[in-house]
């Protein structure tokens, strides 16, 4: 890692250095170390994790209770000099009510220090798309409108480093495609995108690494695609609902991708399986060779506590 | 420095809140006008002792200020937006210092005007008294400003530790413990006054003119560093 102040090369533009934060008793992130590098890496766990808590001593809205954080090699607490480099959306969705939308972004811009003030306001509006909203007061935006002029105020100095916490909450599909290619836009400009989420697959679809956070743990971390592959072998339980649960369950045993079944005492037959995919595909064909009316499949840990507790575990 | 003071003239302005300050800040003006039309009107002394000094400078300037400068930070804070602030590449004092200059601009011309039209209407425009009462009154609004600015910083629960402040420590302790007026805004602004004009607010418990000038200027700077202090070092919602 360099001192440099920069972020060119491959040096860590956000070092996370044996960063612990407790309140009182509660531990919050416990013992956390990683480095973020430019491109979007997606900060995931579920609720309550200490992902906000991390980002907010990434940001140093927060302090340490041990451990460094620095950002270009500097300590990013009590640092404003830094803060102009940093562009932060945090989880909270309040605005100031009575503010037009175009003179949110202005009021920051000029916190901000920015020097061309209406060309960066409308350019960072355009970016949002929200033009035509930008003279109402945000009091009157719809909940994904005041995320989008957030967004835009939160880009409107041109930050190298962009921090955002759940940021597409709110947003509908149109705007979360929209948000997508936007961020896509920013990392290949080189900007260091860091994004929150506690649905995986939002993350997916634009982060490049991930870091998953378990109890205020660092329960995995590094490229994506490594880490869904982990994700695709671990077992699934799957619950399935049929006119002859007898007959189903023994022709289910002889499939691969099944390692164990079992038959509830209500008749519902639980499928334990390491290649879901495929049992995805030969269910429907089973069921119709045998003439059995398959009524209901339902995954029972599709959940993200439940992949992240599998990942712990590995 | 602009752009905060700007976003705090607008947060502290808010309908409600302007208009209980025009109610109480008018109590005051109302009470002059009627001493005024009385067949048999109160002595000065009467006059300064309860209109002045307990309703004015010790009940209804830092109520207001309260309802005012608390806000300044603990609305930002509840509502989760002061991290729009303390994210900007600008030193802390530059947000504290817009912070109290707004949260004054707001309660100045409702106070500083009380002041100033009760004591004209009845002082019957002697402008050593009006100058007397009105500059005690705005010394008042700046160091009350201070210590309030720093107590919305300091806790949710900002306008119950004014309350009981104003009160219990203003209202009553220092009333009945001498040495308490040296740590008293409210002895201090009448002191101011008495200084100004002499032949009012001759109070046996008065400080000394130069005392309380000193004892302001000390209140009023170690509450705005502190504040400056609190903001570096709080975590920021």
């Amino acid at each position: 890692m360099t001192n440099s102040g920069t972020a060119n090369g491959d040096a860590p533009v956000i070092r996370v250095d044996h960063v612990s934060r407790w309140f009182g008793n509660v531990v919050s992130v416990s013992d956390v170390t990683f480095d973020i590098r430019p491109g979007i890496t997606g900060l995931l766990g579920p609720n309550g994790a200490g992902k906000t808590t991390l980002l907010r001593m990434i940001t140093g809205l927060a302090a340490v209770s041990d451990g460094t954080i620095t950002v270009f090699g500097q300590p990013v607490r009590n640092n404003p000099d830094l803060y102009g480099r940093i562009g932060v959306m945090s989880e909270h969705e309040t605005v100031y009510q009575f503010m037009k939308g175009r003179d949110f972004v202005k009021m920051m811009a000029r916190l901000r220090g920015v020097a061309d003030l209406d060309a960066a306001v409308e350019k960072a509006i355009g970016l949002v798309d929200l033009a035509d909203a930008a003279h109402r007061p945000m009091g009157t935006y719809s909940r994904g409108m005041r995320q989008r002029m957030r967004l835009a105020a939160t880009l409107v100095h041109e930050p190298e480093i962009l921090i955002l916490d759940e940021p597409l909450n709110g947003a509908d599909p149109r705007q979360r495609v929209h948000f997508q290619y936007l961020l896509k836009q920013l990392a290949a400009a080189g900007r260091t995108i860091v994004i929150s989420s506690h649905i995986l697959e939002e993350v997916e679809q634009i982060a490049e690494t991930v870091l998953l956070i378990v109890n205020g743990k660092l329960a995995a971390s590094g490229d994506f695609h490594a880490i869904r592959a982990a994700l695709n072998e671990r077992p699934y339980h799957v619950r399935i609902i049929s006119d002859s649960p007898r007959e189903l369950a023994s022709a289910l045993v002889k499939l691969e991708s099944v390692d164990a079944v079992n038959i509830d005492p209500d008749g519902a037959i639980v499928v334990l399986s390491r290649n879901v995919r495929d049992l995805q595909i030969e269910l429907p064909r089973l069921a119709q060779r045998a003439s059995i009316r398959v009524r209901r499949v339902d995954p029972l840990d599709d959940s993200l506590e439940s992949v992240f507790g599998y990942l712990v575990e590995r | 420095m602009g752009s905060v003071y700007r976003l705090t003239l607008r947060q502290l302005s808010g309908r409600w809140r302007l208009l209980i300050t025009i109610v109480l800040a008018s109590l005051p003006v109302v009470m002059g006008l009627i001493a005024t039309m009385v067949d048999d009107p109160p002595s000065n002394e009467d006059f300064e002792g309860i209109v002045i000094n307990g309703m004015l400078a010790g009940s209804i300037l830092p109520l207001v200020v309260l309802a005012i400068a608390s806000a300044a930070f603990a609305n930002e804070i509840e509502d989760r937006t002061l991290a729009n602030l303390t994210l900007s590449p600008i030193p802390r004092w530059q947000i504290v210092v817009p912070k109290l200059l707004g949260a004054m601009t707001v309660a100045v011309p409702f106070i500083v005007g009380s002041a100033f039209i009760t004591s004209q209407l009845y002082f019957d425009g002697d402008m050593t008294a009006v100058i007397a009462v009105t500059v005690g009154a705005f010394v008042g609004v700046a160091l009350y400003s201070s210590v309030f600015i720093w107590a919305g910083l300091m806790t949710t629960r900002a306008i119950g530790f004014g309350l009981l402040y104003v009160f219990l420590w203003e209202g009553i302790f220092s009333g009945f413990v001498s040495g308490v007026r040296f740590l008293s805004i409210r002895h201090y602004s009448i002191a101011l006054m008495h200084g100004l004009d002499e032949r009012r607010f001759a109070g046996s418990d008065n400080l000394s003119f130069g005392v309380a000038i000193g004892a302001s200027v000390v209140v009023f700077v170690l509450f705005l560093l502190l504040s400056v202090r609190r903001l570096r070092r709080m975590d920021v919602p």
